[in-house]
């Protein structure tokens, strides 16, 4: 076998000071400029922004949190937010 | 054929992983530990609906979000002659460092002390029985 793992398999000082968007258990997410981190996956974000969901049309679709901490048990989904975009079905051509 | 040895073996190949609120993600597998977290490069992220779909340039996923992964099938052949290949190396360097004889001279009184205990007692009892 491998020999166990014992360091995160998610290097996140590349994000300190990039927005990332965070996920939670539950649905809501979140994202903010990287400041922290621990072992532990809690993170340190600054000018948050939630992105709320499924609200009635005309409602704002964000609300600003500020800066927060996130626990990392919590944390389903982290990416960087540079890079992200919503795009038209690519799997359409494939299959 | 073990889950996380299979997905170890799955290092930079592409995968599906679909969570338990039912979004999926393609991408590569760029890196996974014990708990199936999993860091993934140049994903396409579908909503559980599948109506809508997002490029992300990478990501990580908590492993106790995932409901399943789906893997390329050649990857079965890959790890299973790895296998077989781990299994031949560990026995030829078993056979070269242990001797035989130190194994054997371990589990022999063993096996011996438990046979005379188990033994006695129940010889004992049916003797009795038979007498009365």
């Amino acid at each position: 076998m491998d020999k166990p793992k014992r360091e995160a398999i998610l290097d996140l000082a590349k994000y300190v000071n990039e927005r990332i968007r965070v996920k939670f258990t539950g649905g809501r997410e979140v994202t903010g400029v990287l400041k922290g981190y621990d072992q532990l996956l809690n993170l340190v974000l600054d000018e948050v922004q939630e992105n709320l969901q499924g609200l009635p049309e005309g409602q704002p679709t964000t609300r600003n949190l500020g800066l927060v901490v996130l626990r990392g048990p919590t944390i389903t989904l982290l990416s960087p937010v540079d890079g992200y975009e919503e795009i038209a079905n690519p799997f359409v051509a494939q299959e | 054929m073990l889950p996380l040895s299979l997905l170890n073996a799955a290092q930079n190949k592409p995968m599906l992983v679909e969570l338990k609120n039912g979004e999926t993600f393609n991408g590569h597998l760029v890196n996974c530990d014990n708990f199936m977290n999993i860091t993934l490069r140049e994903v396409y992220q579908t909503s559980a609906e599948g109506d809508k779909f997002w490029k992300l340039r990478e990501c990580y996923i908590r492993g106790s979000t995932i409901k399943y992964l789906r893997v390329p099938d050649t990857l079965l052949d890959a790890v299973k002659e790895e296998q077989n290949r781990a299994r031949e190396a560990g026995r030829s360097a078993r056979g070269a460092h242990v001797s035989g004889a130190g194994q054997r001279g371990r589990g022999a009184p063993q096996r011996g002390r438990g046979m005379v205990r188990g033994g006695g007692p129940a010889r004992g009892g049916r003797g009795r029985g038979r007498g009365m």
